[in-house]
């Protein structure tokens, strides 16, 4: 098959503006008119490999969309599974983040048809970049308790010198001046809340004298079962900050005065 | 919907002077990833601006790559994409201007794509100032702002050269 009757099968199956280029020996740059959101083409190159034609974006579709996303990210939840839906029903081979379509019997046209759809269809998983709010809960912690608490009376991110220098086991803000210290922990997510229970613990099995208190950014996040095993160690919780401001300083406020 | 950054914010994001860390050279060195080479390094701009260099380089074609120049935005996770210069490895439509072309092309963050509905950076103009990705790295580096540590005021690869 001649480069000419290549392309008129390209056009016929595809659309009139297919066109190809030659870039050396044997690869060819294929030129459609479908974009990416930004306005770039898709990136496609037929080549003849080991006496077959291949279509192949040489890499150029993951690492576009990992302008917005991380690498690993395309590996794994819901843009993982359309991925592979999307290489699996169009038949395109994923080698090595080179996405390539071994041309079935000069059937260029449908060929080049099949390895659009793909590329098009796994280039949906940019709409699943969400924009996402930086959340200001620890700073609104932090606020909250340099506003409520007096400055002699608390120590941020706090650890036992004794038992642990190397900080392993911190407190979020320990408040001191009472016969046992109240040990505040600002939980944003289930990995704190992990290390919220560890911690306490550690502090029982170190026999320290403390009470404890953790505050929430939202408490109905957090993992059921990661939150059972918390609250069996911790002695009082209030869901989130922001609606339980004045409970949270009236609790502290009676326990510096105990 | 995200906020749109006007053509003055933008070029004052872009000359904002972002000093480059002493060990930079080491920090821009891309990684292996499938299919392509990567790597970020975030800076605090002058005034305070985060920002990011973002590099990406095909492990197939030398000729397709990207460089880029984000703004992340204090309230969001999502960087705002100020300049991309690209290699010659796709087409590239302005899709306002009806202009097509297939050229080494610098994308530039506009404030008419934006209120139009496209992606901040969807504008590209072809150029002939780079033709590899050091090329393409170090005309980013002189446009945007970016100042050299104190004890490399010369040339910006000239020993390491960068992959």
């Amino acid at each position: 098959m001649t480069i000419e009757t290549i392309q008129t099968d390209f056009r016929r199956k595809v659309g009139e503006s297919v066109r190809l280029a030659g870039e050396g020996v044997n690869r060819y740059r294929v030129f459609t008119p479908f974009l990416f959101e930004d306005g770039d083409h898709l990136a496609v190159v037929l080549k003849y490999e080991d006496g077959r034609w291949v279509l192949s974006d040489e890499g150029h579709t993951y690492m576009h969309l990992t302008y917005d996303l991380d690498e690993k990210d395309l590996q794994k939840g819901n843009r993982q599974k359309i991925i592979t839906n999307a290489l699996s029903v169009f038949s395109v081979e994923d080698r090595e983040g080179e996405l390539r379509l071994v041309i079935p019997e000069e059937q260029f046209g449908d060929g080049l048809f099949s390895f659009i759809q793909a590329i098009l269809k796994i280039s949906d998983v940019s709409y699943l970049t969400r924009e996402r709010v930086r959340s200001t809960f620890l700073e609104d912690f932090h606020s909250f308790m340099e506003a409520t608490v007096p400055v002699a009376r608390r120590t941020f991110d706090w650890r036992d010198a004794q038992h642990d220098p190397a900080g392993k086991y911190s407190v979020d803000c320990r408040l001191n001046g009472m016969l046992k210290p109240i040990m505040v922990f600002a939980l944003p997510g289930d990995d704190r809340v992990r290390d919220a229970t560890i911690s306490l613990l550690q502090f029982e099995r170190w026999q320290i004298p403390h009470r404890s208190l953790a505050i929430f950014e939202d408490q109905e996040e957090v993992n059921r079962k990661v939150l059972a095993r918390f609250s069996d160690v911790c002695e009082k919780q209030f869901s989130t900050l922001g609606a339980n401001k004045d409970r949270i300083a009236a609790y502290l406020l009676e326990a510096m005065q105990a | 919907m995200a906020e749109v950054l006007t053509d003055t914010k933008i070029a004052a994001l872009i000359a904002e002077a972002k000093p480059l860390p002493e060990d930079y050279i080491r920090r821009v060195q891309t990684k292996p990833k499938r299919g392509h080479r990567e790597r970020e390094l975030d800076l605090v701009g002058a005034n305070g601006s985060g920002f990011r260099l973002i590099l990406r380089e095909s492990s197939f074609n030398a000729l397709d790559f990207s460089v880029i120049l984000a703004w992340l935005p204090p309230q969001s996770t999502n960087p705002f994409r100020l300049r991309r210069y690209n290699g010659r490895s796709h087409e590239h439509t302005n899709a306002l201007e009806s202009q097509k072309f297939y050229q080494f092309h610098m994308h530039l963050a506009t404030e008419r794509y934006q209120q139009s509905g496209l992606r901040e950076d969807a504008f590209a103009e072809p150029t002939t100032r780079y033709h590899d990705f050091a090329g393409a790295l170090r005309c980013l580096l002189q446009d945007c702002g970016f100042e050299l540590p104190p004890n490399r005021q010369s040339g910006l690869f000239e020993a390491e050269g960068v992959q």
